[in-house]
């Protein structure tokens, strides 16, 4: 008889002790729930909208969409590598579409700091007030392609290579802003500003220690083009049908270039004149780095995660020879 | 006696805890939609970000609906991973994606998955027979999107706030549009970018009222606008079960007014974007990919997704 009391009540003290175990596992966030209201309410006036999300996290709310969704981009981490990105931008009907829609993308990502250089003789109010408005961190640069440059080589329209006076320039700039004896952890990218980014392509890069590469969708006349990588984890060719022999048959959007390695060959730039086609990589790589001295991204190149893809110019045969829409609305 | 005391405490202390935490749990469980994928990138992309700041969800806040309609070809990819990225940025926004296909694709599947807001993916073939150039596109795809909407919401009681819009997987969208869009109370309109062979097409605005259309194309149409230039809210969408893109005797270019005329008149139309004065979409359209140099027959050792 007094065995089965003690079984008993053994059996009503284990018991809820259990059911508040598993309640505890299922959902983690209420033991903070308190907690949380209260650094809410104060941290409301702050902007910091990051807590009211996990009252309603208990249940069906995936965690993916807690994790990605930003209105403003990420705060700045004092211990991530920065990634400098370089867009050179020309003024046309799409321009700030294009812009808008790269700095979509690049709210997604922290500290991200982008250096936007425009073609032109002046930096335009387009771009100004789109810059301050997007909420990014940036530096806003203007370097005009000399007419001759632009006649001469669109001859050729192939083999023009279009914004090298401009990444040259965000090269200088960085140069300027940063020493080689302290430089920072970084990482340098150019970002064509037609092109397609997906947001794993900049974790992919952050940590790169020289240089790092990795395939680009829709160059070279094919769905992609990728380096090389053999089993041991080496880049040792390339996968291109067009000159698969240049030192470096890559595009543009297809590698990046830590800042210490920048900083540190302070002569290495793109060439301007007397470039073939497909070689503007080759003749800035080639002072930086050799063949095995590059770090092969996304999954031994295994995966696409930027496309060089090409927005239509519009036709804008309504317009006329005078133009007829108000050009004082920005488009 | 102490001892009781103490252990009759302790029998009680864990039912108590029980009992708050229950209460907890139902007083902040709010309804949600169950169709938001499940990611497995928790981790994510490296450092400490802050965990999930949308803005508060008050009831208040309409939810934004997106129908895109798509289909496969090569850019597919990389134009639904540029629309997600602008979308993520967006609160309360429900991306409902309808593909030109007779079977879900692994492609959207996977991307889907992975897409990072809440999504519903849905598929549905056009006929052969309406393949042809001219004729209207994403016909059958933006009534499939429509026909779910109706049937997810008859069954809850209550209207409730949503803003509906088309959303082609090629245009560009400002974050500023979709705050404009969201104080939708019937049909709302602004200007689009880059369409109509213009710099822009918009509504005319004269005191806070559409009266007529700035357009480079067929400005006779009832309502001369772009599937980019308009957002409906989702009470007249229910109200008007019967409302659909036509095909039967659809001229090509009057999509817009097809549907818009079954809905709403222009007086009605409520103009957005500081009177119709600021382009905050634009018409863009992707190059067709070059794909030249492909071998006949696939020749790499791995087969990459693109």
């Amino acid at each position: 008889m007094l065995r089965r009391r003690n079984l008993l009540t053994t059996l009503l003290i284990a018991l809820p002790w259990a059911l508040l175990l598993t309640l505890w596992h299922q959902y983690p966030t209420t033991h903070y729930l308190n907690l949380l209201r209260s650094k809410c309410k104060s941290s409301r006036e702050g902007g910091f909208p990051s807590c009211t999300r996990q009252q309603q996290s208990i249940g069906a709310v995936p965690k993916i969409i807690q994790n990605y969704v930003y209105s403003r981009p990420p705060p700045w981490s004092d211990t991530l590598p920065t990634i400098f990105v370089i867009t050179p931008t020309y003024t046309r009907p799409v321009q700030k579409a294009e812009l808008t829609r790269l700095a979509n993308t690049f709210l997604h990502v922290q500290n991200l700091h982008w250096v936007v250089v425009e073609d032109s003789p002046r930096r335009t109010n387009l771009v100004s007030n789109l810059l301050e408005k997007a909420g990014l961190n940036f530096t806003h640069l203007n370097v005009e392609t000399p007419k001759s440059l632009k006649l001469g080589l669109s001859w050729i329209p192939s083999h023009t290579p279009r914004g090298t006076l401009q990444r040259n320039l965000g090269l200088h700039w960085l140069r300027d802003s940063f020493s080689n004896t302290a430089p920072p952890e970084g990482v340098v990218y150019f970002a064509d500003d037609d092109n397609t980014y997906s947001l794993e392509l900049f974790e992919e890069m952050r940590y790169t220690r020289r240089v790092s590469v990795w395939p680009v969708a829709f160059v070279g006349g094919l769905r992609y083009e990728s380096p090389k990588v053999n089993p041991a984890g080496k880049v040792v060719g390339w996968k291109t049908v067009f000159d698969p022999n240049r030192p470096f048959a890559i595009d543009m959007a297809g590698f990046a270039v830590s800042i210490k390695l920048i900083l540190e060959k302070p002569h290495a730039s793109f060439k301007l004149e007397g470039v073939k086609g497909g070689y503007q990589e080759t003749s800035l790589l080639k002072d930086l780095v050799t063949m095995d001295g590059l770090e092969p991204k996304a999954a031994n190149c295994t995966k696409v995660l930027v496309w060089h893809t090409r927005t239509e110019r519009p036709t804008l045969v309504n317009e006329g020879k005078r133009g007829f829409t108000d050009p004082r609305v920005e488009v | 006696m102490k001892s009781l005391l103490f252990s009759r405490f302790l029998l009680l202390l864990p039912w108590v805890l029980i009992v708050i935490i229950v209460l907890d749990i139902d007083s902040s469980r709010a309804p949600l939609p169950a169709l938001s994928p499940r990611g497995g990138a928790e981790g994510g992309s490296g450092g400490a970000r802050p965990p999930a700041p949308r803005r508060r969800p008050e009831a208040a806040l309409p939810t934004i609906y997106a129908i895109t309609p798509t289909y496969s070809r090569p850019v597919q990819k990389a134009e639904l991973t540029r629309l997600a990225n602008t979308f993520r940025q967006v609160s309360r926004l429900h991306w409902i994606l309808v593909e030109d296909a007779a079977a879900r694709s692994e492609l959207v599947t996977r991307f889907v998955a992975g897409a990072g807001l809440p999504c519903t993916h849905l598929h549905v073939p056009t006929p052969r027979r309406y393949k042809r150039p001219g004729l209207p596109r994403a016909t059958e795809q933006r009534n499939a999107g429509l026909a779910w909407l109706r049937q997810r919401h008859q069954h809850l009681p209550p209207p409730q706030p949503g803003v509906l819009f088309f959303a082609d997987d090629d245009n560009t969208y400002s974050l500023e549009l979709f705050q404009e869009m969201r104080t939708t109370r019937k049909v709302s309109v602004w200007p689009v970018g880059l369409v109509g062979g213009r710099r822009y097409e918009r509504p005319v605005v004269e005191n806070g009222k559409v009266v007529g259309w700035y357009t480079g194309w067929r400005a006779d149409r009832p309502f001369a606008i772009d599937m980019a230039g308009f957002a409906v809210s989702l009470q007249v969408i229910l109200s008007h079960p019967k409302a659909v893109f036509k095909r039967r005797g659809s001229q090509p270019g009057m999509q817009e007014s097809d549907f818009l005329k079954q809905i709403t008149t222009v007086e009605e139309l409520e103009p957005k974007a500081n009177n119709c004065t600021k382009v905050l979409v634009w018409h863009t359209r992707t190059e067709k990919v070059n794909l030249a140099n492909e071998p006949k027959y696939h020749l790499d050792t791995v087969n990459i997704e693109v």
